[in-house]
């Protein structure tokens, strides 16, 4: 299977509430968080999608949940698709996919100390990046540090 | 285990039992007869080129494994973006990757544009491949040279930064600056090239093949060189793939993927060039690569030369961008693969989210993998190769 036709109506058929969002044209799956280790080994092995580009969240305050985006691209397809998996802000887990793609490893990592995401089951869950005496997940929306300031609103007018 | 910017971790009693802990894709060492240590590379250090360090595990001078501790430089740019209007974030693009502020500038307005729906005049097409391109050679130069200090060759240093002073002025005349360039703007450009880019351009191009020529016999095809990069450092094109490696570390994998051809964008499909691909991943191909590369730029430049059609510099925008609520995700090939921006906005003058994909942050945790069981020496070998611009990996 490679045609991006084949591979648009077997996530199709696979994801009846695949959508697309505004501009993006890439399609756009939810998936469960339990579900997430089974449904990126089907569209790795059995699609082709071979490249994780990224992992990344978006905090949601108003619902109260964290949203993991997984963006993936197929080589032989040259298509992308978008795996969203919505976790509570407060206790978010989701499993691990780290190996089925090596380079998830660094980007949970980074995923879970800027947005206070537990992934189980990873092999090396320490900090990636920021200092270990820092506290909050920074990229939450209600995240404040005293270096961190807001823009003046003369200008954001 | 000590967290990421601490310590290096305690020498524990089972070192083979500390290093299955942190890299379980990886069968775990047999037990060693000899005694092994623990060697701290960084995170000053004149091979690491920026602040990162890397934690070995040796034995004898056998690397048995390696940790890398990234970080030093994180500025939170993410989170600073969210509180900056989104024409004021261009120039911290560029501080994000200094060696590619062309391609960083490009993949955040594309992104912007694309929200906006903005459509783009040929013109600012052609100059944008142009500098793109320019800044690909540029960032190969300084490549080239770094790595040959790295491996105690000293000439070509001279040699690539001859080269790389003419790109720079024509650079700087175009937008003011010599390295943090902050030309794009959403829309176009904050000038017009001047008139005396293309009479540069052309000596430029008229010279840079031989020169290019002469930096292949003096470094790459060099015998000393191919002794210390030849099977060193190979990488197999599923294993570079699975590490979501791009840009030429992949393509040495015998992976001619690029995202120019992936999924083109601007007039790439029309131009005429060639994705080299390395056959071995070692290496020495990945530094083939980048020679290969800086001719088909030249190419490109040629034919973007002939082809520059007349035209606005800048399109009209409004003066309060507000892009309506949506996402995207634009990515563009840069000297060291893909940089990519995927930005979300929920209307407002400010994004909701801003996502950074960088090459270096994906290509560099790979590392471990490529070097276990090497030599110490081939640590600075193979790390040079991959081109790693470290503000880029901890943004």
């Amino acid at each position: 299977m490679s045609s991006p036709a084949e591979i648009l109506a077997a996530l199709r058929a696979r994801y009846p509430g695949m959508e697309s969002r505004p501009v993006d044209p890439a399609p756009q799956v939810t998936v469960p968080p339990e579900g997430v280790r089974q449904e990126l080994s089907f569209l790795r092995g059995d699609l082709g999608f071979d490249f994780l580009v990224f992992v990344t969240a978006l905090d949601r305050p108003a619902e109260a949940i964290i949203e993991l985006v997984y963006r993936l691209f197929s080589y032989s397809a040259r298509v992308s698709v978008v795996v969203r998996v919505r976790v509570p802000r407060d206790g978010g887990r989701v499993p691990s996919v780290s190996d089925l793609y090596r380079t998830a490893e660094w980007h949970e990592r980074e995923t879970a100390e800027l947005f206070g995401v537990e992934f189980s089951g990873h092999p090396d869950p320490r900090r990636l990046l920021l200092p270990d005496d820092l506290e909050g997940f920074p990229l939450r929306k209600d995240f404040t540090h005293p270096n961190l300031r807001r823009l003046p609103e003369v200008i954001a007018e | 285990m000590s967290e990421a910017s601490g310590l290096p971790p305690t020498p524990t009693p089972t070192p083979t039992a500390s290093s299955s802990a942190t890299a379980p894709s990886v069968p775990a060492p047999a037990p060693s007869t000899s005694d092994e240590f623990l060697l701290n590379v960084g995170p000053q250090h004149p091979a690491t080129h920026g602040v990162l360090r890397v934690v070995v595990t040796m034995d004898g001078e056998v690397v048995k494994d390696l940790q890398p501790h990234i970080g030093y430089v994180h500025r939170g740019l993410e989170k600073l973006f969210e509180n900056r209007l989104y024409e004021q974030i261009i120039p911290y693009t560029d501080r994000t990757d200094y060696l590619s502020a062309m391609a960083n500038n490009w993949a955040y307005v594309s992104a912007v544009e694309r929200l906006l729906g903005l459509q783009i005049p040929k013109k600012v097409e052609y100059i944008r491949v142009l500098m793109a391109e320019l800044n690909r050679i540029n960032s190969h130069l300084l490549w080239l040279a770094a790595y040959g200090l790295d491996m105690g060759a000293f000439t070509p240093f001279l040699y690539a930064f001859r080269d790389r002073e003419e790109i720079t002025v024509m650079v700087e005349e175009a937008s003011g600056g010599r390295l943090t360039t902050n030309y794009f703007r959403i829309g176009g450009f904050t000038h017009d090239l001047p008139a005396s880019f293309f009479p540069r351009l052309q000596k430029f191009l008229r010279r840079f093949g031989r020169a290019v020529d002469e930096l292949d016999t003096l470094l790459v095809e060099n015998a000393i060189f191919v002794a210390r990069t030849r099977g060193v450092g190979v990488i197999s094109r599923e294993r570079a793939i699975s590490y979501g490696m791009t840009g030429p570390c992949l393509r040495a994998s015998n992976a001619p993927l690029d995202v120019r051809r992936e999924v083109p964008y601007s007039i790439y499909p029309s131009l005429d060039f060639e994705i080299p691909a390395g056959r071995n991943g070692d290496t020495w191909d990945r530094s083939w690569v980048r020679i290969e590369e800086m001719r088909q730029s030249l190419r490109i430049l040629r034919q973007a030369t002939e082809g520059f059609p007349e035209g606005e510099h800048r399109v009209k925008v409004p003066r309060n961008l507000e892009p309506p609520a949506g996402e995207v995700y634009s990515a563009v090939e840069g000297p060291r693969g893909e940089v990519g921006f995927w930005v979300v906005s929920e209307g407002g003058r400010k994004p909701y989210r801003v996502k950074m994909r960088k090459p270096s942050f994906s290509n560099f945790s790979a590392l471990p993998e490529i070097l276990r069981g090497l030599k110490i020496a081939d640590l600075v070998a193979v790390m040079g190769s991959l081109d790693l611009v470290v503000p880029e990996i901890d943004r």
